[in-house]
């Protein structure tokens, strides 16, 4: 429809109005009907004494709320790292650091994270702080990466208008080069609070708690309600964090991209 | 300081810019993008560099900005060196016009045009005053268009921004690369009319690249023409280029009709006229009327003649062998 208006002189055409993509609702009512499903199933189910202690409901909202503690905490780090270095690295004086920090960065993402939880529990401890790295060192790629992809692929004639018109490099990065590498870079950010999600259910073998607590207890006392309930659970969680960043996503790009 | 002038334009003091012994080599290059140029642009004057792809307008017209740096020579902008000034306080006191236009796309319409003056701290109310009178002056109706954005504009609309960001905080000097460049040929005409119309009112100092020599003699007061080779090949009126060309180069840069092509540059107030004889059966026109723009109205009025206020009057043979004449003198000189 856009495209029809601007064939013509739209100079009396109205102002075509933002039609900001409509997130589906599939997704949170997906994660809703899991989550229903799985608190019917422990109510009525049949359980023994150890499958009711693990899947009580207290015990439940704990676990939840140690995973979404690691994914928020985790994100918040990998972002506060990942898009000034970013940025640092784009700038043209940092160019040859540009291959040796990204092949850091792609060393961080290939090396599994149950690897590295486990050394660093091996060589230091366990606990909250050790799953956090874990999950840094593997989600901080795609933020990076973005960050610099982001900034990039802004349009140099739009850069060369603003430094004809007598802005500083620093005034180009804040008010052209970072609104417009936005989509891209919560794009990349998306992805982490993604991968977050998936990989924290491993911060348990670094006693730091999390819905992976009732997948690995499932499998320890082999118990598939237990097993079933954390792994549901999880997928809910995923479906509805991946949910609430595209409905951020879509909030946050600056008008008229 | 000492000023040399060429000749061609009327006021001769007043020099806005000036482009001494200036010359640009790339890194890893082993030819000059510029070879070394001198000229003197008056204070209001319009001047137009034109040539073949690649002949290093843009590098020219990107010098005296300082968004590239000269390899040699001085630019003198205002009556100040501009190796001394700091080039983004330089850059906010000269408008720059691109053929992409370059607009940001996630500020409003508004908001792009008062981005320098907001540089220059201007109060809120002051640039709000501005942008409106800017768009009102560039045809956009303020009210339809200051909060729309860049994308929802066509992109004629876009250049009219363009320029109209560019004149925000009044510099006396514009840069202009190719800005018609990128847009449909009517449009172009449209916009080409109205920016002449516009600079008759404000009176920059315009530094205008084309690769378009009708472009360049529409428009020029002065047209610098450069050959593939970055050769100043010719700078003079478009009118004198057309009657005298400097040589081989710019006679086949000029094509052909280069004697139709001065009917619409000459006015009729130029050629000589019959003292007023008869009771007057033809038209009556400006002495500021363009020959070929008489010649229509006659033509379409189906006379033969035309009275040239306070002139006399000037028949169709008049004109035509006045023209002729205008090219066996420049021929034979
Ligand atoms: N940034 C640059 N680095 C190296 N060479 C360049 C650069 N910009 C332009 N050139 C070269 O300088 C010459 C003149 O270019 P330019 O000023 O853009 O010409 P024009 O605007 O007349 O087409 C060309 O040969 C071009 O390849
Ligand atoms: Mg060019």
């Amino acid at each position: 429809m856009t495209r029809a208006l601007s064939l013509r002189d739209n100079a009396t055409a109205p102002a075509p109005a933002e039609a900001a993509p409509r997130s589906s609702f599939v997704p949170p009512l997906v994660a809703g009907l899991l989550v229903a499903g799985v608190l019917v199933y422990i109510q009525v189910a049949d359980l023994d004494a150890i499958e009711a202690r693990s899947l009580a409901f207290g015990e439940l909202l704990v676990r939840l709320g140690e995973h979404v503690r690691l994914v928020i905490v985790s994100t918040l780090v990998v972002v506060a790292l990942g898009v000034p270095l970013g940025i640092l690295l784009s700038r043209p004086a940092a160019g040859p650091l540009q291959p040796p920090v990204l092949a850091v960065a792609n060393a961080g993402q290939a090396i599994p994270s149950i690897g590295i939880l486990v050394l660093l529990a091996l060589l230091y401890d366990v606990g909250f702080a050790m799953a956090v790295i874990s999950l840094v060192v593997y989600a901080l790629l795609p933020v990076l990466r973005n960050t610099m992809v982001g900034l990039r692929h802004v349009d140099r004639s739009i850069i060369d208008a603003a430094r004809g018109m007598g802005m500083g490099s620093r005034r180009i990065l804040f008010t052209v080069e970072l609104p417009l590498a936005v989509p891209v870079m919560l794009a990349g950010i998306r992805v982490a609070l993604i991968l977050n999600v998936g990989v924290a259910t491993l911060a348990t073998y670094t006693d730091a708690g999390g819905l992976g607590d009732l997948i690995e207890r499932g499998i320890v006392f082999y118990r598939m309600p237990i097993l079933l309930s954390g792994c549901l659970l999880t997928i809910a969680l995923a479906l509805l964090v991946d949910w609430l960043a595209g409905v951020a996503e879509t909030r946050l790009r600056p008008r008229g991209l | 300081m000492p000023e040399q002038f060429h000749p061609g334009t009327g006021a001769q003091s007043d020099v806005e810019i000036s482009l001494r012994e200036v010359s640009k080599r790339y890194p890893a290059s082993d030819a000059d993008a510029v070879r070394p140029l001198s000229i003197d642009i008056a204070r209001g004057e319009f001047l137009v560099l034109v040539g073949p792809s690649g002949c290093g307008k843009t590098t020219t017209l990107r010098m005296i900005n300082r968004l590239v740096e000269p390899s040699g020579g001085e630019i003198w902008v205002d009556g100040k060196n501009t190796a001394h000034v700091d080039p983004d306080e330089l850059r906010r006191h000269i408008g720059y016009v691109i053929q992409q236009v370059g607009l940001l796309p996630h500020l409003s319409i508004g908001e792009n045009v008062g981005l320098v003056p907001k540089m220059l701290d201007w109060s809120k109310e002051r640039i709000r005053q501005r942008v409106d009178e800017l768009l009102d002056l560039v045809g956009l109706d303020p009210d339809t268009y200051r909060s729309r954005y860049p994308k929802q504009l066509s992109g004629g609309q876009q250049q009219r921004v363009g320029v109209a960001r560019a004149l925000a905080a009044d510099p006396p000097v514009m840069l202009m690369d190719e800005p018609f460049g990128a847009i449909d040929p009517i449009t172009r005409g449209h916009l080409q009319d109205e920016f002449l119309k516009l600079q008759a009112r404000i009176r920059k100092t315009i530094v205008f690249v084309t690769h378009d020599i009708d472009e360049a003699l529409r428009l020029g007061d002065r047209i610098a023409i450069f050959d593939e080779d970055a050769r100043l090949a010719q700078l003079d009126t478009p009118l004198a280029i057309l009657t005298s060309p400097a040589d081989e180069f710019v006679r086949s840069f000029i094509g052909d009709g280069a004697a139709i092509r001065r009917l619409s540059l000459l006015r009729v107030g130029d050629l000589p006229a019959v003292p007023e004889t008869s009771t007057g059966t033809g038209i009556e026109v400006d002495p500021g009327e363009t020959v070929s723009a008489v010649l229509e109205k006659i033509l379409a009025a189906g006379l033969d003649s035309a009275v040239v206020r306070g002139r006399g009057s000037l028949t169709v043979q008049d004109m035509l062998l006045a023209t002729a004449a205008r090219d066996e003198s420049a021929v034979a000189s």
